[in-house]
C-alpha cells in the first residue's frame, strides 16, 4: 500500500504499475525510422494537418490544460508562457530557446533523453513552434556533450531531408528551422537571459527582466525558452489528451518526469515515473535503498541550488511544488541526491559554495564577491580554522547576496549555505569549537 | 570524501607571451572557411557564429592564444574584442596550451560523495603532477571540473573534452592511462537506464557500441 502524502490524498499510488512514455522501453527508439514506426510524428502530423481542431492557439490551450510544469528548475506554466508570446508581426522573427545546458549538479536527466529519445525532444520543439509560429528554433546543449550533440546532430540531419523540419514540413504551409547551439562550458548559460545571450554569441551575462524574452528575446525578437524535457512532454500532450496528462502524478504539478537519483544509493540513474512520488519510495524501492544498509542523512531534492532536507523532514513528503514548499524545499530539476550517515555536511557545502564561486558569472557584485567570500569562509571553518561568529557573518552574507543580483544565481547560491548552516547547526558548530581559534 | 586541493600560487607573466604560431600556420583552409561560412548562415548576425567558429579553431589548433582568437575574429569578421571576451569567458576554451589528452575529474558533489576526489588524488599520484598541471612528456593534463552531468554514474571523467569514462576506480583509471598512450580513446558508453534493465534486459541502443566519440585531436597536422 502506498503511503498517503500529508494532505491525505494518495498521490502516484500507482507508480509501480506506470507505463513508460518518456523513455518507453522499445529497442533503437534514438532512431528516427523505429520512431516513426512507433507512431512518432503523429502529433505533429495530427497539429500541421488538422488546422481547425489544432489551430496554433488550441494547442497552446491544451498544454495550459494539461497543466504542464517546466521542468528545467523554477516549474512554471508552460501553457501560460507559451501564451505570453506577442501576435505575429510580420517582418519580425519570433524564436525558441530550447534549453539543453543542463549544469546543475545531480542533474543528468536531459542527456538520457537526448540519447534515447532525441525525436521526442524534436517533435515537442516543433509542436512549439507551429502553436506559437516559431520561425526558428536554437536548441541550446553544453559543450561537454559533445557526443550527444553529435547524435543530435546526426538525427537532425534525417529530419531535414525527410522534409520534418526546414521548409514547407511535410508538404503544409508552415516552416521552421531547428539549429543546435553548442556551449562551452558555464553553468550560468541554463539561466534562460543568459542562454539567449550566448546564442548572441556573447558573453552569458544575465539580462535584465523586465523586458521578458517573450518581448525582447534572442535579438530583440519575441523567444520562448523551455527546458528539454518539458518540450518532450508536448507529443504527448497532443496524442494522448490534456486530461489524461493532467491526471498523473501529483494533482498541481502533474505529468511524467525523469528522476536522477544520485549519490549513497544502491542503484542511481535516471527513473521516469509520475509526479508526486513519496521521496521515501524513490530512495527505498525504485533506487534501491541506502549502499551499503547505511542511514539516510540528507537529501538535496532538486539539483545543487534547492535546500537541503534532514532525513526527519521527508516523511510524506512527495515530489511536486506544493509539497515540498510546505517542507522547506524545491521540486527544482528533480535530480535528488542522497547523503548517508558518513556524509560531512561541512565538507558538503564547502563544495556546494566552491561550485558557485567558479560558475558566478561576475557581472553583480554581491554574486561575484559574495560567492567568494562565502567559500573562503566554509573553507576556514572545515579547516579547523573557523570561530562561532563566522556562522553569523555567513547568515549575514546571505542576507546580502539574495534578491539583489539580475539573476538567481546569487539566490542559488545563499540558499544552501542558510539551509546548511540552519538544519545542520550543530555539525558547524563542532568544527568551530574544536578549532585553534575556539574560545576556551 | 577526502581532502581538498590546496591550489599552488600563480604568479602573473610580466609581459605578453610571445605568438605560438606562425603567421603562415595561422590560416583556415577552404573547407574549415566553408564550414564557418555555414556556422554564419545559421545565426541573423555574425557573432552567432563566434562559439562554433572558436571551437573549430581549438580543435584545429588544440587551443587559443590571442593571434588564434584573433583569427576567429577576423574571419567571421568581429571585432578582436568581443571575440577575446567570449573565448575567456567559457571554460572549455583552452587559454594556454594542456596536454595531448586533458583528464577532466568531476569533482561535483554526487561525485565528491562516491569518491570523486580519491580519483582525482591518485591521479595526480600516478602521474606526478597537480590539477591543472600538465606532465613533463606533455601526454596528460589533469583538472578537477564542475559537474558534467553523469552524476548517476559518479565518479566519472571527461577526456580532452570528449568521451565519458563512468564508474571510476583505480584499476578502470591504470587501464584508461595505459590505453591513452597506446593512442585509444575510451570508447563511447551508453548508460543503461535502470528501469531499461528490467524491461529490455539491457541497453535499448544496438548501435551505442558504433558510435564514434567526440575528440579534440593534436594540434592539426595540416600545421607545418
Amino acid at each position: 500500500m502506498p503511503s498517503p502524502s500529508r494532505n491525505g490524498a494518495t498521490k502516484a499510488g500507482d507508480w509501480r504499475n506506470y507505463e513508460r512514455v518518456l523513455l518507453p522501453p522499445v529497442r533503437d527508439l534514438h532512431r528516427f525510422e523505429v520512431y516513426v514506426k512507433h507512431g512518432g510524428y503523429e502529433a505533429l502530423r495530427a497539429v500541421l494537418t488538422h488546422s481547425k481542431k489544432w489551430a496554433p492557439d488550441k494547442v497552446t490551450e491544451a498544454v495550459k490544460a494539461s497543466g504542464l510544469r517546466g521542468r528545467g528548475g523554477a516549474g512554471f506554466s508552460t501553457g501560460l508562457k507559451w501564451s505570453f508570446m506577442p501576435p505575429v508581426d510580420p517582418g519580425t522573427p519570433r524564436y525558441i530557446a530550447c534549453n539543453g545546458d543542463e549544469s546543475e549538479p545531480g542533474t543528468f536527466k536531459d542527456r538520457q533523453l537526448m540519447e534515447y529519445n532525441p525525436h521526442l525532444i524534436f517533435e515537442g520543439i516543433l509542436i512549439a513552434a507551429r502553436a506559437m509560429q516559431i520561425d526558428a528554433t536554437y536548441l541550446y546543449i553544453r559543450g561537454e556533450y559533445v557526443d550527444w550533440i553529435r547524435h543530435m546532430e546526426h538525427e537532425l540531419a534525417k529530419l531535414y531531408a525527410e522534409g520534418y523540419v526546414g521548409k514547407r514540413i511535410l508538404g503544409t504551409d508552415f516552416s521552421s528551422e531547428i539549429i543546435i547551439h553548442k556551449g562551452a562550458g558555464a553553468y550560468i548559460c541554463g539561466e534562460e537571459t543568459s542562454l539567449l545571450e550566448s546564442v548572441e554569441g556573447k558573453r552569458a551575462y544575465p539580462r535584465i527582466k523586465p523586458p521578458f524574452p517573450a518581448q525582447k528575446g534572442l535579438w530583440g525578437c519575441p523567444t520562448t525558452v523551455n527546458n528539454v524535457e518539458t518540450l518532450a512532454c508536448a507529443p504527448l500532450i497532443i496524442n494522448r489528451g490534456a486530461e489524461w496528462f493532467a491526471g498523473i502524478g501529483a494533482e498541481k504539478h502533474p505529468g511524467p518526469v525523469l528522476y536522477g537519483l544520485s549519490g549513497h544509493v544502491e542503484r542511481p540513474g535516471v527513473y521516469e515515473y509520475p509526479t508526486g512520488m513519496l521521496i521515501t519510495d524513490l530512495i527505498e524501492e525504485v533506487a534501491g535503498g541506502m549502499r551499503g544498509g547505511k542511514k539516510l542523512k540528507a537529501i538535496v531534492p532538486g539539483g545543487a541550488s534547492v535546500p537541503v532536507l534532514r532525513a526527519d523532514m521527508i516523511d510524506g513528503v512527495t515530489m511536486d511544488t506544493e509539497s515540498l514548499r510546505e517542507a522547506g524545499s524545491m521540486m527544482g530539476t528533480a535530480g535528488m541526491l542522497v547523503m548517508d550517515e558518513d556524509t560531512d555536511m561541512v565538507k558538503f557545502l564547502r563544495r556546494v559554495t566552491r561550485f558557485y564561486h567558479h560558475e558566478s558569472c561576475g557581472q553583480c557584485t554581491p554574486c561575484r564577491e559574495g560567492t567568494g567570500w562565502i567559500e573562503n569562509l566554509v573553507t576556514r571553518i572545515d579547516e579547523g580554522e573557523g570561530t562561532l561568529r563566522d556562522l553569523d557573518i555567513l547568515m549575514d552574507l546571505c542576507d546580502q547576496m539574495e534578491g539583489r543580483t539580475v539573476c538567481a544565481l546569487a539566490d542559488a547560491a545563499a540558499w544552501p549555505v542558510r539551509n546548511t548552516i540552519q538544519r545542520f547547526r550543530e555539525e558547524f558548530e563542532a568544527k568551530c569549537r574544536q578549532s585553534i581559534y575556539a574560545m576556551a | 570524501m577526502s581532502d581538498f586541493i590546496k591550489h599552488p600560487v600563480v604568479p602573473l607573466p610580466d609581459r605578453l607571451p610571445e605568438p605560438v604560431f606562425s603567421e603562415k600556420d595561422l590560416v583556415f583552409t577552404d573547407a574549415e572557411k566553408e564550414q564557418i561560412e555555414e556556422f554564419r548562415g545559421q545565426y541573423p548576425t555574425p557573432e552567432g557564429a563566434v562559439m562554433k567558429t572558436l571551437w573549430l579553431a581549438q580543435e584545429k589548433f588544440g587551443f587559443l592564444p590571442p593571434e588564434v582568437i584573433r583569427l576567429v575574429a577576423d574571419t567571421i569578421e568581429i571585432p578582436f574584442s568581443l571575440a577575446y571576451g567570449v573565448a575567456t569567458f567559457y571554460t572549455q576554451y583552452y587559454k594556454a596550451k594542456k596536454g595531448s589528452h586533458v583528464l577532466d575529474v568531476c569533482t561535483c558533489f554526487s561525485c565528491q560523495l562516491c569518491g570523486g576526489y580519491d580519483m582525482l588524488h591518485y591521479l595526480e599520484e600516478k602521474l606526478g603532477v597537480r590539477e591543472g598541471e600538465t606532465t613533463e612528456d606533455g601526454l596528460f593534463t589533469i583538472q578537477g571540473v564542475e559537474c558534467l552531468g553523469a552524476c548517476g554514474t559518479a565518479p566519472m571523467l571527461q577526456v580532452t573534452n570528449g568521451p565519458y569514462v563512468h564508474n571510476l576506480s583505480r584499476e578502470k583509471l591504470d587501464a584508461l592511462i595505459d590505453a591513452l598512450k597506446d593512442g585509444d580513446m575510451p570508447p563511447f558508453v551508453s548508460v543503461t537506464l535502470p528501469q531499461d534493465e528490467d524491461a529490455l534486459d539491457g541497453n535499448r541502443r544496438s548501435d551505442a557500441e558504433a558510435t564514434d566519440t567526440g575528440r579534440t585531436p593534436p594540434i592539426a597536422e595540416t600545421l607545418e
